[in-house]
């Protein structure tokens, strides 16, 4: 099949993809090494493969890679300072035992982060609300509720 | 200042960080390059039958295929304690799903249309789904073969029948003990089978080098050296030419233990046209289910008599495992059911029978619990339900009968210690069990149970363990310890023991995941036993390693080893005021007082086996010491049921364990958050079904459901008591799988006390309890449905 280029903005910088028409983001993101995105399904049910377009989570298997031409992609590697430090919301994660395989995390941490840049202080509900598009089996999500409410803290101390 | 112990610490997990930032790599995120070939199998479309012809003309016109592999190809049987199964099938299919061609191409997406294109003609026999037709006589035999496949000493099957596995507990007068008895109660519950649903599907790339023959495995592997072992053992191979790499993985929970999809995939790599070249199988999802194991289907019959002051006088259990197609991991737990059988009771005289049966579907194997939760889904219901006949609180009931320390298991052997009582007697304070509470939500039903759990490592006598500690240059320390870290925390745990015992700080510490190339051996990561059995081998190790060091710091600062201390990285004499942090001397030698170098790089050895471990007889299941040890606990929850939808909320779970010692408090925290709701949404919502012809219904995450973050309870508190354990390395016991065993059975008999009646099939779905309570209404006490 005839590949075609698509341009994009991936976790800040310009970069420029050649995929076939029928390519999902999700597999040309990890053609190029971009491994973070996880492919847990194939099939928009488990969120291990999530990413934000325009800030906007999305699953990545569902979206083809030229529907990102122009757009930003984020993913969880992008939220790492230039100095290796951990964004906020990654360190909440490592702090209050909201990882256990880490299969889930860069998802769970990416939806994580586009709910308190929208709301900052979420309440209980809201949390399992925003989450509920992304699978864990190991943490029983109890330990990712407490990391969500420990980034919220953490990027309010830092504002 | 005493000395803080990182034993108990509160410290965050190893490898965290990299997980939190994405970059850790997992199986599927490995490169190799443009010689790499992908595989995809073609499944068989009908459960039982014989393979008249397999049509792959079209498939290899696909621009891409470079082979296809058939089943007569590849004809070798695998497997860890019954060799019943094959890569592919072999003349016959055994079920919908079976791999019966793999197509070898150049793409993923070539191997997956040619694999659609694979055409295979069949004379179809009958099958058989339900394990108790399976049993009866005259029922179509899943594996008529069953007689010449090579099994270990410990599993029984019974040739000529679907029987794959009967493990028999046969202790004191079973009869005597139902006369004795005052009330006789006899009850059955049943669960299909259940996914692991870890979110990793499998995925394996293999390599045989065309001139040494070696075989290089990068697999989703548990267990690293048993893979090893299987793989060497059915090619014939030595155990140095066969090399098994196991990248971090995305959970496990028994899926990936022993020898899952790897054979798959060797058929392709080894076969002499493709040989040289890496194959890569990755499982997508709707294949996960049939290509790896299932939790196995059962049915728990007991029947249970007790005296009128509430003893318990005998016991009958019947134990049926739906094994699906192989039981080749299978047939294990049906033992470890089997041999722990009594539950948290003393039960004098007891009889029991557990069976792994063949049927033609998916096949089962090991699962997080392995066994118990199985025999706990049945027991503990019966437990609540003869209380209540008799008019005695449940708690006490418990408590009465409980199998207290020195008293035999069924098995015979004394329970070790442990404080069960207190655990009992804790959750149910904290869930207020005794006090009857209206609902928080209008129009809903309130109740509140409790179940126990208990399990010992199961696994074969001599499951051993070995590591290596190393001493660098600049003091930092390189652990090989071959255990998988699938999310559990045990690297962190590692690293606690090497700072505890070296006197270096945590952070200096690394573990790496298994290369059997590349590590001592390790049997397997499974059975809760890894903290315990491979910690005692660190341990030993770290104390090999600090002998070595302190010798020759000994001989260098010419005082006694035992003046010698190491804190922090800094080893110190305070008697001759030298304190100096760890440097290259301990890689290239010490340059003695007498001008010669002693010394090079500190390794420390540690190994253990566990020494006192008997095979239960196979007639009565008697032996003195039949299973390590004994991690024992409660679980308590506190539910409302929706009477207009059935629809289950559950306000608070709690759940203790007596994990001997706590030593790494976040991870024991997090495995009994993470059990209690994989074992809570396995009770309400997981099953996997099939249509009358034997075609999976569940194939994804849409029809198979798991507990997503609305399904999870509003609380879940729990706690260990530390009843220490010996031998362990620091009074340790496993805890990793425990918090799945009992949450289910809590839910039951809360759900019981809600609505009034007593449902027998789980899950406990919004439908069927909706049907329950209409079944309630109407007064009925028991739930079929």
């Amino acid at each position: 099949m005839t590949k075609r280029e698509v341009h994009f903005t991936l976790n800040g910088r310009s970069v420029t993809y050649e995929v076939e028409p029928r390519t999902t983001l999700l597999r040309a993101l990890r053609h190029h090494g971009v491994t973070s995105v996880k492919r847990g399904c194939e099939e928009g049910e488990c969120g291990t493969c999530t990413v934000l377009l325009d800030g906007v989570p999305v699953k990545s298997c569902t979206v083809l890679a030229l529907e990102v031409e122009g757009r930003s992609v984020l993913t969880a590697e992008g939220l790492v300072g230039k100095d290796g430090k951990l964004h906020p919301v990654q360190q909440a994660f490592v702090e209050e035992g909201g990882i256990q395989c880490g299969f889930c995390t860069p998802g769970m941490v990416l939806t994580t982060y586009a709910l308190l840049k929208k709301n900052p202080d979420p309440s209980e509900d809201e949390i399992r609300l925003a989450l509920a598009g992304n699978l864990c089996r190991c943490t029983g999500y109890t330990g990712i509720f407490r990391s969500v409410k420990r980034a919220a803290e953490l990027l309010k101390d830092q504002a | 200042m005493e000395k803080k112990s990182m034993i108990g610490a509160w410290v965050t997990r190893v490898y965290d960080p990299e997980k939190a930032a994405g970059t850790l790599k997992f199986t599927d995120d490995l490169s190799f390059g443009s010689e790499l070939l992908y595989a995809r199998a073609a499944r068989s479309t009908i459960p039982c039958g014989k393979i008249v012809n397999i049509d792959y003309s079209e498939a290899l016109k696909v621009p891409g295929v470079v082979k296809v592999i058939v089943g007569k190809n590849f004809p070798i049987h695998f497997g860890i304690y019954l060799k019943d199964r094959t890569a592919m099938a072999v003349e016959k299919v055994r079920y919908i799903g079976e791999p019966v061609a793999l197509v070898v191409a150049e793409s993923e997406d070539a191997a997956e249309e040619g694999a659609l294109k694979v055409r295979v003609e069949y004379e179809e026999e009958t099958p058989v789904f339900d394990a108790a037709e399976a049993m009866k006589e005259n029922a179509p035999l899943v594996h008529p073969d069953l007689g010449s496949y090579e099994h270990v000493s410990f599993v029984t099957p019974v040739p000529g029948t679907n029987i794959a596995q009967h493990f028999k507990i046969r202790r004191g007068d079973i009869e005597k003990g139902f006369e004795e008895a005052d009330q006789v109660l006899e009850e059955s519950f049943s669960c299909p089978q259940i996914a692991h649903a870890f979110l990793e599907p499998h995925a394996c790339i293999c390599l045989q080098d065309p001139v040494s023959q070696e075989v290089t495995i990068w697999s989703t592997a548990q267990s690293a050296f048993t893979l090893r072992e299987l793989v060497a053992k059915g090619l014939e191979l030595p155990l140095h030419k066969v090399r098994v790499i196991a990248p971090p993985i995305g959970g496990g929970f028994g899926g990936k233990a022993g020898i899952t999809v790897e054979p798959l995939c060797l058929a392709a790599a080894l076969d002499p046209d493709i040989k040289g070249r890496p194959v890569k199988l990755f499982v997508p999802r709707e294949e996960v289910l049939t290509t790896s194991w299932v939790r196995q289907g059962w049915n728990t019959k007991v029947k249970m008599g007790v005296k009128k002051d509430g003893t318990i006088s005998a016991m009958k259990v019947e134990l049926v495992f739906d094994t699906g197609t192989s039981a080749e991991y299978g047939a294990n737990p049906v033992r470890s059911a089997g041999y722990t059988s009594m539950g948290c009771y003393y039960v004098p005289n007891i009889w029991t029978d557990s069976y792994g049966v063949y049927t033609n579907k998916p096949f089962g194997g090991a699962y997080r619990g392995f066994g118990l939760p199985e025999l706990m889904g049945g027991l503990e219901a019966v437990v609540d339900a003869i209380a209540y006949r008799i008019g005695m609180d449940p708690i006490e009931f418990r408590l009465k009968n409980l199998l207290k320390p020195g008293l035999p298991t069924c098995t015979g052997m004394p329970m070790p210690p442990h404080a069960l009582d207190k655990i009992i007697k804790k959750v149910a304070e904290k869930i207020d069990y005794h006090r009857e509470e209206p609902p928080v939500r209008k129009g809903w039903k309130r109740g509140k149970g409790i179940a126990l759990a208990i399990k010992a490592p199961a696994m074969p006598a001599d499951a051993s363990s070995s590591a290596t500690v190393e001493i660098l240059g600049d003091g930092s320390v390189k652990v090989l310890a071959a255990t998988m870290d699938m999310g559990q925390g045990a690297y962190t745990a590692y690293a606690q023991i090497v700072s505890e015992e070296l006197g270096v700080p945590m952070e200096r510490v690394k573990c790496y995941y298994p290369d059997t190339a590349a590590q001592p051996y390790d049997w397997q990561t499974v059975a809760s036993r890894s903290l315990w059995s491979m910690g005692m081998a660190i341990k030993r190790a770290c104390e090999d390693a600090r002998s070595q060091l302190l010798a020759l710091y000994a001989e260098y600062w010419q005082c006694n080893p035992e003046e010698i201390t190491i804190e922090d990285g800094i080893v110190k004499c305070p008697k001759l005021g030298k304190a100096e942090p760890i440097d290259e001397k301990t890689q290239n030698g010490f340059k003695m007082p007498d001008g010669k170098y002693k010394g090079g790089p500190i390794i420390g050895r540690g190994h253990f086996v566990p020494p006192d471990v008997v095979y239960p007889d196979l007639e009565t299941g008697q032996s003195e010491k039949s299973v390590v040890h004994f991690t024992v606990g409660a679980v308590g929850v506190d539910i409302e049921v929706d009477p207009g939808t059935g629809e289950i909320v559950v306000n608070k779970a709690v759940a203790g364990y007596d994990a001997g010692r706590v030593i790494s408090p976040l991870n024991v925290k997090c495995q009994i958050e993470g059990g209690t709701v994989q074992g809570l949404s396995a009770g309400m919502f997981e099953g996997i079904y099939y249509d009358k012809n034997g075609k999976l219904l569940t194939p994804d995450f849409t029809d198979y459901k798991i507990a997503t973050t609305m399904d999870v309870p509003w609380e879940i508190e729990s706690f260990c008591e530390e009843t220490p354990e010996d031998p362990s390395p620091y009074g340790n016991r496993g805890v990793g799988e425990h918090s799945m065993i009992s949450p289910a059975a809590a839910l039951g008999n809360a759900l019981y006390k809600a609505i009034g009646i007593r449902i027998h099939q789980y899950p406990f779905t919004r439908e069927r309890v909706y049907m329950a309570i209409k079944a309630a209404e109407r007064g009925e006490k028991d739930f079929w449905g």
